[in-house]
């Protein structure tokens, strides 16, 4: 009977000293949580892999380095149907369920403007890494992509300064991005002293811009600045162009490295300014090119200027978090515009009313497709995108 | 500047008539209209990126997008169509159905974003004073070809002859002893594979994805409303049509041009006389 007390006893205490420990241990363990609410069906759904892709990497690099502040991150992909109602459903889910600590992703501006107020109810700090037009504040909102004030003004300068063209003719989609990118650009050309010779918009669905072309042809101006929703509608227009015979210098605000290539010849010889090409020439760009290979191997998405931005996240927020000290939103948010990462696209820093500074590139799309980076135009300033913030 | 006008005219006009031909017969004889011709189109210019990756000329596309598109048409008519000819409003849902698919299929194996094909023709060349795109000039050809292919086809054959008696009047021609289900069967087919053969001929001129289909579908189903089953009654809406957008696109801007097609075809249908 004693004997068979005693192991009861011990036992006991056995099971005492397990449930005293298990908390601890699993507080230890407790993942730091990385949502990543993105177009996995949908407009975006072209882009969104890459976007995972990136997390997946910057998610290995910082576990490697034994995670943030000892704590393991995870990172959590969820589908937002690249639009509003996909968005708050996977913003729900992300900040409820998956108890996100942080929202890193790249959106449409329509799942943005969904998402973003979500988030800053529920007090999670929300980076977002794409490229749009400009204006979107928040307490909890950061941007560490491009608003149209850094890419339009260098690209028109350039043609201004380098390819003398004085008399333009701009084309845009009819469409909030496409109208917007071509106001700005206006803008630019008429404080450098240009003049624009005419102005056309073409319906989204529309695939056929002969009646445009016929107008460019006989404005007969220097140069054309367009805007087309991304991806189809540049090659569509391009290859008309092109067709056409019509060969006078071309800046694009919308075209990108994979359209451009898809599109073999008939972009070529356009011009286009952005924060990321694959052809910048940087140690950090080529380590990050080199890896997103050796994880990914065939499955691999080429990097792109709407996906890199997401590495750049998750890495300013872990350096952010490792600044606070903690998790705690209120003391990220603090700290997040003091923190500098140097990677692929230069050092950023999203100190400017929660936007970035960012180098900007000129790139050149070649005969064959592929883009080469021409310059960098060094860092440019977002300008006053949310006044009441810092 | 008129040149120029004109020019665009007559060459928006030639390919909306290619792009429509294939919807036109098969509603002339089949008396359903193939909401499945957006999906056809889509697998021509994917004959064209195919053509690319074997690396062959840009003008075997036009053959792979014949054939295919045929083949494909064929057996969706054996599959699908076949016995719901009697039901003409179920083949609306069937063809939107089979449109569908064939669209996701392609997205599901190529993937949403845009392919490279190759084109053949690339240059511009000087017309009247003003320097012109090729392509589009020999797109006119092809289409006056087609027109004149089908019509020969439609006139001096004995397929095409047999086809006439069904447009004419089925029962007769059925009580004939006419084999109404293998006209049908191959007005389909021909059908698809002009619609495929379109998608080709485009290509050239437009980035190939999934979606491409759908604003051509919109324009070829105005024209064919309002050219009911006539060739050259098609080849006149193709003109007018085609003219009106050009026109009011150039004077006026393309937001309004894009809805000129449509807004005239209401028109006409509603002071159209019924010729039919």
């Amino acid at each position: 009977m004693r004997k068979v007390y005693g192991i009861q006893l011990l036992l006991l205490m056995l099971a005492i000293s397990i449930l005293a420990v298990a908390p601890v241990r699993s507080q230890q363990k407790k993942p730091v949580v990385i949502a990543i609410p993105v177009g996995l069906s949908g407009v975006n759904s072209v882009v969104a892999p890459a976007v995972v892709q990136s997390a997946q990497l910057a998610a290995d690099e910082l576990n490697a380095k034994g995670g943030i502040l000892g704590q393991p991150v995870r990172v959590v992909p969820l589908d937002d149907e690249s639009g509003p109602a996909g968005a708050v459903k996977a913003f729900n889910t992300g900040i409820r369920q998956d108890k996100a600590d942080v929202i890193i992703t790249m959106e449409t501006s329509a799942a943005r403007n969904a998402g973003a107020p979500i988030a800053e109810r529920a007090k999670v700090p929300f980076i977002y890494t794409s490229f749009y037009e400009g204006r979107a504040c928040g307490e909890y909102l950061f941007v560490n992509a491009w608003v149209p004030e850094q890419v339009v003004p260098p690209l028109i300068k350039f043609m201004i300064d380098e390819k003398k063209v004085k008399r333009w003719f701009a084309v845009g989609s009819d469409y909030a991005f496409g109208r917007g990118m071509i106001e700005a650009a206006k803008k630019t050309i008429k404080d450098m002293g240009g003049t624009i010779l005419g102005e056309e918009y073409q319906p989204l669905q529309q695939s056929d811009w002969t009646a445009i072309i016929s107008k460019i042809r006989a404005a007969n101006p220097d140069g054309i600045i367009y805007s087309t929703s991304g991806g189809g509608p540049n090659i569509d227009f391009l290859k008309q162009l092109k067709a056409a015979g019509l060969t006078m210098p071309i800046g694009s605000l919308s075209i990108d490295e994979l359209t451009a290539e898809a599109g073999g010849n008939a972009a070529e010889g356009v011009y286009y300014t952005g924060d990321y090409f694959t052809g910048i020439d940087n140690p950090e760009n080529k380590s990050f090119l080199e890896a997103m290979k050796k994880k990914f191997g065939a499955e691999l998405k080429t990097p792109n200027a709407l996906s890199e931005q997401e590495y750049d996240g998750l890495h300013a927020y872990a350096m952010a978090v490792e600044r606070a000290g903690s998790t705690n939103a209120d003391a990220v948010i603090k700290v997040l515009p003091t923190v500098v990462f140097k990677g692929p696209r230069g050092s950023v820093q999203m100190n400017k009313q929660h936007h970035a500074p960012l180098p900007i590139y000129l790139a050149q799309v070649q005969a064959d497709g592929k883009t080469r980076v021409l310059k960098n135009f060094g860092l440019i300033d977002p300008g006053d995108q949310c006044p009441k913030l810092k | 500047m008129y040149t120029i006008q004109l020019l665009d005219i007559v060459t928006t006009a030639g390919i909306l008539y290619i792009v429509a031909l294939g919807l036109l017969i098969v509603y002339g004889v089949l008396k359903i209209i193939n909401l499945a011709h957006g999906a056809f189109l889509v697998l021509g210019s994917y004959a064209a990126v195919i053509a690319t990756w074997l690396d062959w000329s840009p003008w075997s596309a036009l053959v792979i997008a014949l054939v295919g598109g045929a083949a494909v048409g064929a057996v969706a008519e054996w599959r699908v169509l076949r016995d719901l000819y009697v039901r003409p409003l179920d083949t609306i849902l069937a063809t939107w159905g089979l449109n569908i698919i064939i669209v996701q299929s392609i997205t599901l194996y190529f993937g949403r974003e845009i392919q490279f094909a190759e084109s053949g023709v690339t240059q511009a060349v000087s017309v009247g004073g003003v320097t012109y795109s090729l392509y589009r000039l020999i797109l006119l050809l092809i289409a006056a070809v087609l027109g004149v292919l089908v019509w020969l086809l439609m006139r001096r054959t004995q397929i095409g002859i047999v086809a006439q008696a069904v447009i004419m009047n089925e029962e007769l021609a059925q009580a004939l002893g006419i084999n109404t289900r293998l006209v049908r069967f191959v007005t389909f087919c021909l059908g698809a594979g002009l619609a495929s053969l379109a998608g080709a001929l485009i290509t050239p001129l437009v980035s190939v994805h999934p979606n491409l289909g759908v604003p051509w579908l919109i324009n070829a189903f105005m024209l064919v409303m309002v050219a009911g089953v006539s060739l050259g009654n098609l080849a006149l809406a193709a003109l007018i049509l085609g003219g009106a957008q050009v026109l009011v696109s150039s004077y006026g801007n393309p937001v309004l041009g894009s809805l000129t097609i449509i807004i005239l075809a209401v028109i006409i249908l509603r002071f159209r006389t019924i010729t039919t």
